[in-house]
This record gives structure tokens, C-alpha cells and sequence, in this order.
């Protein structure tokens, strides 16, 4: 027989004493483990409402020397020249981001990450007004531009259709069902955007194999829009291997939309890892004050102890046992709170997130648990190792 | 041997000053069996604690088998308690949640228990009459049983000395003079034995009774002086 087991036998004793204490224990670690479910979920959720910010990486041909191409804005100068990026070089781009956001997220899996949406721009004159038409690959283009919606028919969906801007549509009195005329290839409206606010009001979007053909592009594009969005992407790092690697385009990272992100994630995190470590340390002082009864209780039996031969050490060692498994049991009682906690807060904090079960948090409960009761206990077993055997039985 | 030389004890200061012990000397030999007698709050326990290195005292020294122990420190105290002397209280004081033979187990779990240590606990409980009842707790025994339970304890490190604070305060005459009967038979087989005690027909079993009294020893009566023989 050993130590650990007479603490156990005595704990099975004070069964509510032990699940007062734990409950203590289990009040700080819920918190925890429900900030940090809730603040995983949330995080899904917040990558989906900034994915409206569009694209985080333009690539453009290197020899165009306009330096205001950030996303929209550079449209107008961009279709000037002819200056071109080989579609051959897609592939290349792919690779390249795909592997530095595997590198520096550990991701093994090998599947496409990064959304690559071509485009490619024509100005052309249509009912008599310059326009400019841009070609794309429809299901990318809808990928980065989350924010379209199709006011009017349908979003494109095979070759020699259009896609025409609220703006452009009004001005050219442009209706679904209509033809254009784009250098001899008719195409037809198939749906009209709502406005957007942007250039791409005053744009006609076609298939991109559709544009190439028409005006003799094929295998080019004008310009590159990345999306490759997660926390930590490290934007830079891929637009320098990209510039590094592949000649004649110059890549940029746009780094205000990922600096946003994460400073709203990092301030989130630290609020919430703040509120955390608040209610464990209130968590703290609600065991230290059982464990300060649990040792008052028991100065008879630490005096029998004592009396029979335990030192200091083994006295502390009562209580450090006692301490563990407190952790033990309200770190498993906190992790299945916290958990819980989540499933009923989260949707309140972030709507429509999904609330599972994290398990990797589980290890952490039981270790911040533990900590917590081994912090609470210091004090009280301290305490507990100064009684002096005669005194404890006086005291009765 | 034990020696017990100007011991003093003091509680609090000023108007507060209590003298619990005054100047007291004793000696007491190897296999010796002494009874210490007197009203409450004379000392008596404050005494026994003391030689058993339980509490320290004001002044004077304590000597165990030519050591000094009344300024050991309170790890070298530990060793004491391991090994040359024990205790038996009146309230037992058994641990609740352990069944008999564990409570019996308890000092040699401090010391480091080995594979052998539960046949030697059970062995002791033999001795004293209870191996039928180690599996009970305190709570499932009688007062005697529970007092046979604290004696195998106190026996289970082989102690030279044993200190019995009124170990039959709590029992019928039937019952105590059964544990008292146990003590003689200790006492016989070679551990000495310091017994506080109320009861002047206890206080004859032994060679030697000590009244206290305000915490001054106020008399000593030798018993086999009185014609009775320990043996």
C-alpha cells in the first residue's frame, strides 16, 4: 500500500468536499476551453465574412510599370499594351503559393488551397462606347469575388456568355437575352450584376476561353488574383517566391486585408484569453478556500499522521496528490462544461458557427486544472505541514 | 534509557503566561514501566508529549538512549517517531477511511513499505487478538478493538518506548483491564512503557508512579517498594 492510495481512500471519505473543490477547479478551466471552442469556431466563421475583402495576392506582367494595380483599381491602365502573362505559367503560380501556405501551415494534404482567378482584359467598343470586357474562369472569379450578386438571370455558365455590370447594362441598355458583338463572336447576356460600387459596374464579363478566342488571346491573361486566405498565409513570403521563380510577372502581396484579419483575430484572442485567465484566477481563490477547510478539517488526522511517523514532506505530499487529482476531475468536468458553455454561447457571439468537440483541448483542461489546484493547494499544505502534533490534539 | 532532566514548559507571555511544566526530572530504564498520575491540567500530557519529542519544551533537556531530542530538528524528530517510541491515545485517533490493518500499516508506509510489511501489520493485529477484524474500520469497532488497533500500530515499528495517554480513559473496567493486561504483557516482552492514567489501581501495575500537580512532580511511589511484584 502506498501514499497515493491512502489519500485516494480518504478522498472517497470526502466525496463532497473533493467535488466542491473540483467544481472550483472546473468553473476556471470551463471558460478556458469554451473561449477557445468558441474562438476556434469563430474563426471559420470570421475567414468567411473577410473573404469578401477579395483577393490577397495580385499578379501582374512584370513590364507593366503601374504601381496603383491593387486589386480593381488598376483595371483601366492594366488593358493598355501588351503586355501578357503565358496561361502556362498558372500552374507554376499554383504550385508555388500552395507550397509556402503548406510550409507554414503544416498542411500534408495535397489538394488545391489557394483560389486563382485569371483574368484577362480587352477594351472594346460596344453600341458605339468603349468598355472594357474582362475574361475570366467563371467558378474562380465567383470564389474571390464573394460579393456579386446576379440581380438579374444567371452567372455565367458556358462559353459565349456575358455577365454585364449594373452601371455598363443601364448605360448600353444591356438586357438578358441580348447579344454582343465581340470582334465578330456574339455572346449572350445572360445576367446582370447588382452594384457593387466598384469597376465592376462598368465591366462585361465573359469565359475567359470565350475572350481569348475572340480577339486571338489564347493562352494569355492579363492579370492574376490570388485568395489565399488563413491565418498566418504568409502573403509575402509567396509573392517573393513568386517573383523570385517565374520571369516576366512581378507579384504583390496586398497586405492591409491580411493584416486586418489578423489583428481582429488577435485582438479577439487576447480579450478572450484575458477573460480566461480572470475567471481561472477566481476559480483559484474559491479552491484555495476549500482546500484551506479541507485542511482545517483534517488537522486531527495530519496530527495521526504525524504522530505515526509521516514527515513534512510526506504531509505535503498528501495534499499534492489530493491536489492532482482535484485537477483530474475538474479538469475532465471543465472540458466538458467549456465544451457545453460553447455549444450555448458561441451561437450567440458569432451566428451560425458550429460547436464540436475539440479534442486536443482536452489535455490542455487537465493540465490547466492541475496547475490551478497544485497553485491553490500550496498555501493550505504549507499550512498543513506547520501543525504541530500536540497542538492538533489539543485542539479537539 | 530515557532521562528527563529540568523540563519546564511555558504557554504564552505576560498576564497570559501559563506554567504547564515546572522544573520536572525523571528517569526512566529500559523495559521500564511508569505511571503518571495527577488532576487535569497538571501537566500530565504536555509531559508525554515532550519525551516523545511531540511538542518541545521551555527548558531543560530530554535525553533518549544518550541522545538529546528536545532541540532535534523537526526531520531528526521524524526518525524518533520511526522508530523508538510510539503512541497510544485515549480517542485512538485512527484514521477513518482505513480499515484496521491499514491503520496498522500506516507507520511502515511513512518509513516505505515493502512486500512484507502487510504480513507483518497482520501479524501484529495477531498479537493483539483483532486478525479477524482487519478488514473492518475504526467505525465497524469497538472502543477496545479500536484501542488494540492503535496499540498494533504503535508496535509495528518495534519501539523501545511506548506513551500511553489514559489508553483506557474511554473503556469499561472489563475492557480496560483487558488493554491494560495487553501493556503488562508489552512491558514483559521488553518495551518500556510511560501511562498516564486516573485510576490508582492501573497506576499499581506499574514500577513506578509519578503524581503531577500543577505541573510540579508532588510525589513518586515505587511499587514494588509497596510489595508488589511486576513480574
Amino acid at each position: 500500500m502506498k501514499l497515493y492510495r491512502i489519500v485516494l481512500k480518504d478522498m472517497a471519505r470526502r466525496k463532497k468536499r473533493v467535488l466542491f473543490a473540483a467544481l472550483g477547479v472546473a468553473i476556471g478551466t470551463m471558460t478556458v476551453v469554451g473561449v477557445l471552442t468558441i474562438a476556434l469556431a469563430g474563426q471559420a466563421r470570421i475567414y468567411n465574412e473577410l473573404e469578401k475583402y477579395g483577393a490577397n495576392l495580385a499578379v501582374t506582367p512584370a513590364i507593366n510599370n503601374v504601381d496603383t494595380h491593387l486589386g480593381d483599381l488598376s483595371l483601366g491602365t492594366l488593358a493598355v499594351g501588351e503586355n501578357y502573362i503565358p496561361e502556362a505559367t498558372l500552374p507554376q503560380i499554383r504550385q508555388i503559393t500552395d507550397g509556402e501556405i503548406r510550409k507554414a501551415r503544416g498542411i500534408t494534404d495535397q489538394g488545391d488551397i489557394a483560389t486563382i482567378a485569371p483574368e484577362l482584359y480587352i477594351n472594346t467598343e460596344v453600341k458605339g462606347s468603349s468598355v472594357m470586357v474582362v475574361g475570366v474562369e467563371p467558378d474562380a472569379e465567383s470564389k474571390i469575388k464573394t460579393w456579386w450578386n446576379v440581380q438579374e438571370g444567371k452567372y455565367l455558365e458556358g462559353t459565349d456568355q456575358a455577365l454585364v455590370g449594373a452601371v455598363a447594362a443601364k448605360l448600353l441598355t444591356l438586357n438578358t437575352g441580348d447579344t454582343v458583338d465581340l470582334n465578330g463572336n456574339a455572346v449572350t447576356v445572360t445576367g446582370i450584376l447588382g452594384e457593387t460600387g466598384s469597376n465592376d459596374d462598368y465591366q462585361i464579363f465573359v469565359p475567359l476561353e470565350t475572350l481569348q478566342k475572340a480577339y486571338g488571346k489564347e493562352s494569355l491573361v492579363s492579370s492574376v488574383n490570388i485568395r489565399a486566405l488563413c491565418n498566418a498565409c504568409p502573403v509575402e513570403i509567396i509573392a517573393n517566391a513568386i517573383n523570385q521563380n517565374i520571369t516576366g510577372v512581378r507579384a504583390i502581396a496586398v497586405k492591409q486585408v491580411a493584416e486586418a484579419e489578423m489583428g481582429i483575430m488577435g485582438r479577439m484572442n487576447k480579450f478572450m484569453w484575458a477573460l480566461g485567465g480572470i475567471t481561472l484566477a477566481v476559480g483559484l481563490f474559491g479552491v484555495v478556500n476549500t482546500m484551506m477547510s479541507s485542511v482545517n478539517e483534517r488537522i486531527k488526522d495530519i496530527g495521526i499522521m504525524r504522530a505515526a511517523g509521516a514527515s513534512r514532506n510526506q504531509i505535503m505530499r498528501v495534499f499534492i496528490y489530493e491536489a492532482v487529482i482535484i485537477g483530474i476531475v475538474g479538469g475532465i468536468l471543465g472540458y466538458l462544461a467549456g465544451t457545453l458553455l460553447a455549444y450555448i454561447v458561441g451561437p450567440l457571439v458569432f451566428q451560425g458557427i458550429n460547436i464540436n468537440f475539440v479534442l486536443q483541448y482536452l489535455p490542455l483542461s487537465l493540465a490547466l486544472a492541475i496547475l490551478v489546484a497544485a497553485i491553490a493547494t500550496v498555501y493550505p499544505a504549507l499550512r498543513a505541514t506547520r501543525i504541530r502534533v500536540a497542538d492538533s490534539f489539543r485542539s479537539l | 534509557m530515557l532521562e528527563v532532566n529540568n523540563v519546564s514548559k511555558v504557554y504564552g507571555e505576560g498576564s497570559a503566561r501559563v506554567v504547564a511544566l515546572s522544573d520536572v526530572s525523571l528517569r526512566v530504564n529500559d523495559g521500564d514501566f511508569i505511571a503518571i498520575m495527577g488532576p487535569s491540567g497538571s501537566g500530565k500530557s504536555t509531559l508525554l508529549n515532550i519525551i516523545g519529542g511531540l511538542d518541545y519544551p521551555s527548558s531543560g533537556e530530554v535525553i533518549l538512549n544518550g541522545k538529546r531530542i528536545d532541540n532535534l530538528a523537526e526531520n531528526a524528530l521524524v526518525d524518533v517517531r520511526r522508530g523508538k517510541v510510539a503512541y497510544v491515545f485515549q480517542q485512538y485517533h485512527l484514521l477513518p477511511s482505513l480499515t484496521a490493518l491499514e491503520n496498522v500499516l500506516l507507520p511502515l508506509i511513512f518509513c516505505g513499505a515493502n512486500g512484507r510489511s502487510s504480513q507483518k501489520a497482520l501479524d501484529i493485529l495477531k498479537k493483539v487478538g483483532l486478525e479477524k477484524r482487519a478488514g473492518h474500520k475504526p467505525s465497524e469497532l469497538s472502543g477496545g478493538e479500536q484501542q488494540r488497533v492503535a496499540i498494533a500500530r504503535a508496535l509495528v515499528n518495534e519501539p523501545s518506548l511506548i506513551l500511553a495517554d489514559e489508553p483506557t480513559g474511554n473503556m469499561d473496567r472489563k475492557t480496560g483491564a483487558e488493554i491494560l493486561s495487553l501493556f503488562k504483557q508489552l512491558n514483559q516482552e521488553g518495551h518500556g512503557i510511560i501511562m498516564i492514567t486516573h485510576d490508582p489501581e492501573i497506576a499499581k501495575q506499574a514500577r513506578e508512579t509519578i503524581v503531577l500537580q500543577d505541573g510540579r512532580i508532588v510525589g513518586k511511589t515505587n511499587s514494588e517498594e509497596g510489595g508488589e511484584n511486576k513480574c
